[in-house]
Order: C-alpha cells, then sequence, then structure tokens
C-alpha cells in the first residue's frame, strides 16, 4: 500500500462518517418536530377535555339562553361590604339587590322595598314579602340592618364606609367612638326598615341602589367564618341571578336566579364567563370568533372594527379625569400662579381630538360631567362652567410671577403620578411634552400598578396626578366633595373654607335650587383657583353581538347591566 | 532494452550553489493572520461594515438629522413613511355656533370646506325625532348599514348641526346622520355623506414648527409644506427616524459597555481562579456558581430600588450594573478553563525552569492564548446584551419617557401593530441587524482568532 491511497482512503472513510452523521441528525431533527407536533395535538386534545363545561364557547346561543362575556379583571371578592372597584360592581350588581334599584331607562325602581318615604330626618322603607334569599328564605329587614353595622364596623374596615355616614351615627362608630348597636338603623318588623339621617339628605334613596348597601343575611355571614363573597357557595344571592361556578382566576358561571321575586323580568338563563382579561386584541380577536357577545374597543382596533363591518355603540361611563395637585405646603404646585401658568397652557379639546382619538371622550370643561341633572335640566346647561381658553402669553407671565414667588429660577422637575394603562402613558407623555414646549417645565412620569399609585395619593408623594372619579350615585355631590377639606380621596390636601361652606350646603339643604347653587359656586372653585387640570369625560366604544339585544349602559350602578339583556334568533 | 547513450556533459561536477531555506512569504502576525482571515469571510465582512454604520447611526446621524426626538408634532400623528405633506394654511381654529354661509340646499351637507381641522355638518329638522346619531365611516355604507364610528349623539330634534374634530386624517370619509325616536330606537331617517377632507395647518401652528417666519408673505389658502419625517411619525407625531438614532445610544450604550465590563471582570476572576488552582480555585468557582443562581430580573428591581431611581428616572444605571454583577461567570468559566489547560503546557514548565515570574508567565503566555476565546465571548456578550436591554426597556424596566430605546419603542409600536406597523416596524428592524450583525461578527471572530486554524489554509 502506498500512502497516497491511505489518506484518500481516510478522506473517504471521514466523508462517509459526515454524511450518516448528518442523516442521523435529520431524523433526530424531524422525530423531534413529529414529537412536538403530536405532543401539542395531544395537549389540545387534554384541554378540550378539562374545559368541556367552559370550553366550546359560543358568543350567543338561543337555544340554551346563553351568552359569553369577559371579565376585565377576577373580583378580588364579592363581599358588598368590601367591594371597591367597578369589575366585582357589575358581578354583584348582577347577583345581589338593594332595597331600590336603577331599571332599564336607568331611573329608580323599586327593589327589595315596594314602597319608600324621604321626610328628611327620617326614612322608612316597606319591604316586599316575596323578595327571597337564594335559598327560599326572605329578605327581611334585618339582613340590611346587620349589612349596614358590617359596613361601619371599624373592624371590617370597609374603604366605601363613608358612603353611609348620611346614616345617623355612621361615622362615629365607623371611629370607634360609638357600639354598632348605634347605628340610626331599625327593623321595626321584618318588613319595615326605618332609618335616622344624620342630616337631612335629599339624594338618600339613590344610594339605596349603591353595592355597599345590600343586604347581608347574618346567620350566613357568620357561618361563612370570614370567608363571605370569597367563593361561589360562600355567598347567598337575592338578585336576578346566582353564581353558579367560580373558578379561581379562571373562569365565572352565573344562572338565573329562580328565587327572585322578579324573575319573570330576567329573560337570560345563563351568563358565562369563560376568560378574564383585559387584553385588547385578545378581546376583538374573540368578538371576531363570535367567542364572546360584547366588548369594549380601545382606539387601536376602531379601524378594524370598522373593516369588519360592526355596529358600534358609543357610551359615555360618567367620570371625569383631570390631574389633581398636591397642596401640601412644601410642594411647588401650591402656589397658585404657578397651576394657572399650566392651566391656561393646555388644551384638554387637543389631547381628546388627537391623542386618546377615542370616540366618546369629551374635553372635559367641568368636574361636573354633562350627563348630571340640575333642577329641570342638565346641571352643565343651567350653571355652565367657566370658560378656560389657551393662552401661552398669559401662561408665561404667571410662570414668571410664580418664580418671583417661589423664589427660584428654575422650576425643578415636577413629578406627574400615573397609572400604567395604555390611556394613562399616551396622556401623561403628551403633558410631558406640551409643558416642556409651552413653559419649559421639566416633567418626571412615575409609572405606578393602581394599588401602589393609590398608595403614594395617599402619602402625598406627588406634585400632580393623573386622577379620575366615577359617580357612586345619580347626584351632583358624588362629584361635589371631592374636594372638601376632610375627604379622604382629596389626596392633594386642598383646603378651602369656602369650598367646604358649599359642600355643607349641598350636603344638608333639601331644595334643589340651592343645592345646585351651591355646586355652581363648586364647580367656581374648582376652575377659578385651579384645583385641577381637567382632561376628559370618559367614554367607551363597543360591541355587542347583533343577537343580543337590552343591553343597559349607567353611569351609576353595575355596567354594563345584563339583567334585561335577551337573545333574538335571527336566522343566519 | 535500450542501450544508454552517454555524453561529456554528463560528468561535469554539479555547480555548488549555497542554498539555504528562505521565506517564500513575508512574516505574519497573530493579528495580520487573523485579519486576513476575517477578510475572508463574507458574512463577517458585511456584518463588521454593519456594525460601522450603526456607530455612524449613533454618533453621526443626530449631527446629520438634528429633530429634536421628542418633539411632538401632533398634526403629523402616526403618518407612514412617504406620506403627503402638502397642507393649507387656515386661521386658527374658531368655536362654531352651528350656523353657514354657504347657500343653503337640502338635506346633510357641509358648511364649511372639510378640513382636518374640523368638519361642520348640517341637516335638516326632522319632526317628531328626539333625537340624532352621527357616524364616521372609513368604507362606503353598505346593506348591513354599519355606519361606522358613533361620534355623538344629539338630544333635540331641532339640533341639527355636528361639528368633527376627532382625529381627521386627509382623505375620505362617510357621514351618516341617523334618527332617534322617542323610545330611544333608530328612525327610519338615515343620510350619509362623502366628505373628501383637506389637510390644513393654522398660522399659529406654521410658525411655532418653524415652517414659515413672522416676515413671510403668506396668506390664507396659501399651501406649504409640513416637516419631513422620512421614517414617519409615531402615536404622538415625533420623529421615528430622530427616536431611532437616540434610541440606539442608548442600546448601543448598554450594548457594548456592558459586556466589556463584565468581560474584562470575568478575565481577571478567571484567570486569577485558573493560576492559582486547587482550593482557592474550587472556592472561586462555588461562588461563580452561587452567581449564576441569582435571578437576573429580580435584581434589576433590587438595584433599581437601592439606588433609588425615583420617579421618572432612567433605569440604564441600575441595568448597567446588574448585568456587570450577574452575567460574568460565563467568561470566568471559560477563561478558567483556558488558564488551566494552558498551565499544563510545555512551554509553560519551559519557561518556568528559565526562571520566568509569574507576572511574565500571565502576561505573555497565558492571556495571549486565551484572547480568542475572550474576544469571542464579548462579541457574542454584546447582541445578548443589546437584547437584555431591549427587553427590560419593552417591558418598562428601562429608560424613563420621553427618552426612546428601541426595545421601549416596540412596546409603544405593538399596541398600534395592525393600524401603523411602521412604529413597530422600524425599531425591531434595527434590534434584529444589530443583533444578527453582532452574532455573524463573533462567528467569523471566532474562526479567524483560532490559533490552531492558522496551519491548515
Amino acid at each position: 500500500m502506498n500512502p497516497v491511497t491511505d489518506t484518500s482512503g481516510t478522506a473517504v472513510a471521514q466523508d462517509s462518517f459526515s454524511k450518516s452523521a448528518g442523516r442521523q441528525l435529520l431524523i433526530y431533527a424531524l422525530m423531534s418536530i413529529a414529537g412536538v407536533g403530536l405532543l401539542m395535538v395531544a395537549l389540545s386534545w387534554a384541554s378540550s377535555l378539562t374545559g368541556a363545561s367552559a370550553g366550546s364557547q359560543v358568543a350567543v346561543d338561543p337555544k340554551l339562553n346563553m351568552i359569553t362575556l369577559t371579565l376585565a379583571e377576577e373580583p378580588p371578592q364579592l363581599n358588598s361590604t368590601l367591594q371597591t372597584d367597578t369589575v366585582s360592581g357589575m358581578v354583584i350588581g348582577h347577583l345581589m339587590e338593594g332595597l331600590l334599584r336603577y331599571d332599564h331607562n336607568n331611573d329608580l325602581a323599586p327593589g327589595v322595598a315596594r314602597r319608600w318615604e324621604n321626610t328628611g330626618t327620617t326614612a322608612t322603607f316597606w319591604l316586599r314579602k316575596d323578595a327571597l334569599w337564594s335559598d327560599g328564605v326572605p329578605v327581611t329587614a334585618h339582613d340590611f340592618v346587620f349589612a349596614w353595622r358590617t359596613v361601619v364596623d371599624p373592624a371590617n374596615a370597609s374603604e366605601y364606609a363613608f358612603i353611609l355616614f348620611p346614616v345617623q351615627n355612621a361615622e362615629e362608630i365607623n371611629n370607634g367612638d360609638m357600639p354598632l348597636e348605634a347605628l340610626g338603623v331599625t327593623a321595626i318588623d321584618d318588613y319595615t326598615l326605618k332609618v335616622q339621617l344624620a342630616r337631612p339628605t335629599a339624594y338618600f334613596d339613590k344610594l339605596m341602589a349603591f353595592s355597599t348597601y345590600y343586604p347581608i343575611r347574618e346567620d350566613f355571614y357568620n357561618q361563612t367564618n370570614g370567608r363571605y363573597g370569597a367563593d361561589a357557595d360562600e355567598l347567598l344571592y337575592n338578585g336576578p341571578f346566582v353564581l353558579s361556578r367560580w373558578v379561581h382566576g379562571a373562569n365565572l358561571r352565573m344562572e338565573k336566579n329562580l328565587n327572585y321575586w322578579d324573575a319573570d323580568r330576567i329573560r337570560l338563563d345563563v351568563i358565562e364567563f369563560p376568560y378574564i382579561t383585559s387584553d385588547q386584541n385578545a378581546l376583538v380577536n374573540l368578538f371576531t370568533d363570535k367567542k364572546i357577545a360584547y366588548t369594549t374597543l380601545g382606539a387601536e382596533s376602531l379601524e378594524t372594527a370598522l373593516e369588519k363591518r360592526w355596529h358600534l355603540n358609543r357610551f359615555m361611563d360618567g367620570s371625569v379625569f383631570y390631574i389633581e395637585f398636591n397642596f401640601r405646603s412644601h410642594r411647588l404646585t401650591h402656589n397658585y400662579h404657578l397651576r394657572k401658568a399650566m392651566q391656561l397652557a393646555i388644551d384638554p379639546a387637543e389631547l381628546v381630538y388627537k391623542v386618546t382619538k377615542i370616540p366618546g371622550y369629551l374635553p372635559a370643561e367641568s368636574i361636573f360631567p354633562v350627563w348630571l341633572r340640575g333642577v329641570d335640566n342638565f346641571f352643565r346647561e343651567e350653571y355652565p362652567a367657566p370658560k378656560v381658553t389657551v393662552d401661552i402669553e398669559a401662561a408665561k407671565r404667571h410662570l414668571a410671577i410664580a418664580k418671583r414667588e417661589l423664589g427660584i429660577t428654575e422650576i425643578p422637575p415636577l413629578v406627574l403620578l400615573t397609572g400604567d394603562n395604555p390611556i394613562s402613558n399616551i396622556q401623561s407623555e403628551y403633558y410631558q411634552g406640551a409643558f416642556k414646549k409651552h413653559l419649559g417645565i421639566d416633567i418626571k412620569i412615575d409609572k405606578q400598578i393602581f394599588k401602589q399609585r393609590l398608595a403614594k395619593m395617599t402619602s402625598g408623594e406627588f406634585d400632580m396626578v393623573l386622577a379620575g372619579w366615577g359617580p357612586d350615585y345619580d347626584d351632583p355631590l358624588t362629584f361635589g366633595d371631592l374636594f372638601a377639606s376632610w375627604n379622604l380621596n382629596n389626596r392633594g390636601r386642598y383646603n378651602n373654607p369656602e369650598l367646604d361652606r358649599q359642600v355643607h350646603i349641598a350636603q344638608t339643604e333639601i331644595d334643589p335650587r340651592t343645592r345646585m347653587e351651591a355646586f355652581a359656586e363648586i364647580q367656581r372653585i374648582i376652575i377659578e383657583d385651579v384645583v385641577v387640570l381637567l382632561s376628559y369625560e370618559r367614554g367607551v366604544v363597543y360591541v355587542t353581538d347583533p343577537r343580543l339585544k337590552g343591553v343597559v349602559r349607567r353611569q351609576a350602578g353595575a355596567d354594563p347591566d345584563f339583567t334585561n339583556a335577551y337573545i333574538v334568533d335571527i336566522a343566519n | 532494452m535500450t542501450e544508454a547513450t552517454f555524453d561529456p556533459k554528463d560528468f561535469e561536477p554539479i555547480v555548488h550553489t549555497r542554498q539555504v531555506q528562505s521565506i517564500s512569504r513575508p512574516s505574519l502576525s497573530y493579528w495580520q493572520d487573523a485579519w486576513i482571515r476575517l477578510k475572508a469571510n463574507t458574512r463577517a465582512l458585511v456584518s463588521l461594515y454593519i456594525v460601522i454604520g450603526l456607530m455612524a447611526f449613533t454618533i453621526l446621524g443626530p449631527i446629520v438629522w438634528s429633530i429634536d426626538p421628542s418633539l411632538q408634532d401632533l398634526d403629523q400623528i402616526s403618518i407612514p413613511p412617504g406620506a403627503d405633506r402638502e397642507a393649507t394654511l387656515v386661521q386658527s381654529y374658531i368655536p362654531w355656533d352651528g350656523t353657514t354661509l354657504l347657500e343653503v340646499s337640502p338635506g346633510l351637507r357641509l358648511a364649511e370646506p372639510a378640513t382636518t381641522q374640523s368638519v361642520r355638518l348640517l341637516w335638516d329638522p326632522i319632526d317628531g325625532l328626539s333625537g340624532y346619531r352621527i357616524f364616521r365611516n372609513l368604507f362606503p355604507v353598505g346593506p348591513e348599514r354599519a355606519l361606522g364610528l358613533p361620534l355623538a349623539e344629539n338630544f333635540s330634534s331641532r339640533d341639527v348641526a355636528f361639528e368633527d374634530r376627532l382625529d381627521l386624517r386627509p382623505g375620505r370619509y362617510y357621514y351618516s346622520v341617523l334618527g332617534v325616536n322617542e323610545s330611544g330606537d333608530e328612525s327610519g331617517y338615515l343620510e350619509t355623506l362623502v366628505v373628501n377632507v383637506a389637510r390644513v395647518i393654522t398660522f399659529d401652528e406654521a410658525l411655532s414648527r418653524g415652517l414659515i417666519d413672522e416676515t413671510a408673505d403668506l396668506k390664507e389658502g396659501d399651501t406649504l409644506t409640513l416637516g419631513l419625517h422620512p421614517l414617519g411619525t409615531d402615536y404622538l407625531g415625533r420623529d421615528l427616524l430622530a427616536r431611532l438614532m437616540s434610541g440606539a445610544r442608548v442600546s448601543l450604550f448598554i450594548g457594548i459597555c456592558a459586556p466589556f465590563l463584565f468581560v474584562a471582570f470575568g478575565v481577571i476572576y478567571g484567570s486569577a481562579a485558573g493560576f492559582v488552582g486547587g482550593r482557592f480555585d474550587q472556592g472561586m468557582m462555588r461562588f461563580a456558581d452561587f452567581v449564576v443562581a441569582l435571578p437576573f430580573l429580580l435584581f434589576m428591581i433590587l438595584f433599581k430600588i437601592v439606588f433609588g431611581i425615583g420617579p421618572g428616572e432612567s433605569g440604564i444605571a441600575p441595568m448597567l450594573l446588574a448585568m456587570v454583577i450577574l452575567l460574568w461567570p460565563a467568561t470566568a468559566r471559560l477563561v478558567r478553563g483556558q488558564i488551566l489547560q494552558i498551565r499544563q503546557e510545555a512551554y509553560i514548565s519551559a519557561s518556568q525552569l528559565l526562571g520566568a515570574k509569574t507576572n511574565y508567565l500571565v502576561l505573555r503566555h497565558m492571556i495571549p492564548n486565551t484572547m480568542g476565546v475572550i474576544l469571542v465571548t464579548l462579541t457574542f456578550a454584546v447582541p445578548s446584551a443589546i437584547f437584555t436591554e431591549a427587553f427590560l426597556s419593552f417591558i418598562g424596566m428601562g429608560v424613563a419617557p420621553p427618552t426612546p430605546s428601541w426595545g421601549s419603542m416596540c412596546n409603544e409600536g405593538i399596541k398600534t401593530m395592525l393600524t401603523h406597523p411602521h412604529e413597530l416596524i422600524f425599531p425591531a428592524l434595527l434590534i434584529s441587524i444589530t443583533v444578527l450583525a453582532f452574532n455573524l461578527l463573533g462567528d467569523g471572530l471566532r474562526d479567524a482568532l483560532d490559533a490552531r486554524m492558522r496551519s491548515t489554509e
């Protein structure tokens, strides 16, 4: 053998080795691809098995009389005394009923009470005898007495306890100064409830539709050992629906409550909530695939909606958004001229029409939204808000005065506290650019999740904060007392004796005209003293399945309301 | 058998020439050789040019394209690249009272020519209705009666004017007015109007954007050209090209600074462990294992708090620190392995026998022999650092607005992916190109710097 053949032999061997290795690799690759494919099929089959009850959803099922919806987030719990967020408010509003409720025209209607009377210092409610709990036991006046005592009980730490303060001694009990039994509410008999009011409260009947005033049955509450409202079977229902399934973190199911006194009014049998998501793209895709019967639409999905020829609806949800200033004395924003300069430099119309771009949003001109009723007409038509027009020159003059008064040559960066959601992000960046451009003021954006933002608002760690307020009840006072010096929601600690005096008038007077004039005065002070920078009144654009009718939207109370909804079966 | 023939020449002695071994090619240093081999690798070479181009884009770009990346041009929000920029000059916006100067024609009509400032609609009152709903569509209203965006609702049959100012863009719109009867349901009344909207700009706006100057002799109705945005604008009308350049500064700063620092630390740590060896090596390497186990994201958040990174301040410094503190063990292990191997080589023993000091051994023999490995680690660490920065900014842990970075731009762009894809595509493209270029360059460098491959070519 000569050396030449020897080397070529090695080369051949190497070549064939790499070839066979390549083949081996290819086989492995193919096998793994096939394996992954098989695994996916198996998993999807397994998921269809486990999700059989929640899966295979259709938006509207005329046979089962069922609709499918989504929840933006899971309710933390469904205890009406502890509820603060709108999602739980919406769910509880379908499961429970107070003394009064809102009907499909958003007027007050009898709920558990069939008749009521408000003399100014006392309110009396006569309960209907056919109102039953979901276990068949009648709803009595004692259930209300127990629920209301629980709300104001300091041990319960209800964040909404203040809404019961019109009831006599509620505030004192909540502060721990009086025993629970001192609360000014008594059950004359099983079907008569008498309420002593701390002060004349013109809007007291409207409060009765608010979820914090809902009844709770004492024996059931005690039997849950503090888990009341934590699970579907830890809750007793007296409303149109019962919660038949609640898989935490996954899905909920409501079924018609056959024991509900007005069960004939309820036309849906089942409402499924198989998805808990607020992701805009996911919602649009679910609706496109006819998996859900209702969704709201963000600015980014409107063009898609137009392309798909959906019938869009718009609704003002009743809340007002604004920038709240910090009035604590070590903050620069307590200076009137600095605030005035900022007010004159920005145009809410520009924000609404060019930046947020959602139809339904309205540039805010007052802390009182347009839908509030005044004496005979809309409040804002009877008492128009003072106009603010953009005037950069005047703004710069005010800024110069502010700098002189504060004794500084340059305004240091101001902290703008905001929430972490798309609308807040874009809005705060717009303000950042606008204040920099017009006034040369730098803004630092402090983006926080809802809980953290609330904590920072309470401790006063901000110069400005993007805030909003949704109505709790259908009366201008729900907005009017926001900046009263004693209100805990007045996070900037604004303190103006004149405004306090007007709020006091609005709280205690009965005559509508006197009250509305007080609100007009509050409106004027808030704009002229630049307590807030007004941004917008929020609206939503939403779309419902064409077969689903009778969905009611409302500013105060459970929204959206599906209790009057029904299905029309249009043959496809 | 053939007869051999000889001639006298065959018997002459060979002339003795001094044939010494000569060098046929010029001698090449390690680096020259590596450079030659890198040049032969087209992929790596192209990547190198791309990397150089990116540096120029980052450093020279803002000098050439000197637009403020945080300046909001609200007249040109989310425009794609190459959009039409002609606009007509108009007066500032004046609120409208619902009247018109145009001649009265029946039905749904425009009160004024439609512009991007406002579209003012008028129609005839219909008795017996309780109000009207006004819709706007981008598509013709077909038989399915999808009227489009619900813009507003008028609550009186006499209220027959509507002004639209919502996000008007030049183009064609289909406005519809639908009558609403007492019960709040749709009545039979429906009118649709096709409106062509023209782009306009006010004097004040044009002045403040520097499109015209005070002395310019322009009057209403004159056309002018709006500011140029070669790559379009984002959701607040900010120039995308300027933002990409400014974002590159953040991305490349992190991408180059962080790997340089942690690779340098890793080399020192690893060579110390490898050279000393024994218990010391064991201890050091177990500490490295411990650092590997630390979760990066958690530390990033912790540093942000410990640093007291306040609201609205950039998270770049803690990000850099977290990377340097947590990412060095990979390099350290690699270098330690190399050093351990080299320590056993015969030439090291020879050096030692000849009396070489430790310093000399490390600097002359060990570090140069690990250089290839170190450089390759560095080039591969760069793309991964850029990617980490992009990821952290994407989830909102990085830069604070209005400072852009490629990751945060992607995060913003993804929301409008379907309607304005350019806001996502450009930053994403830049991230991809940069990461790919650095990876391919690293690949080429590994081949070029591998000393063992020197003889095979």
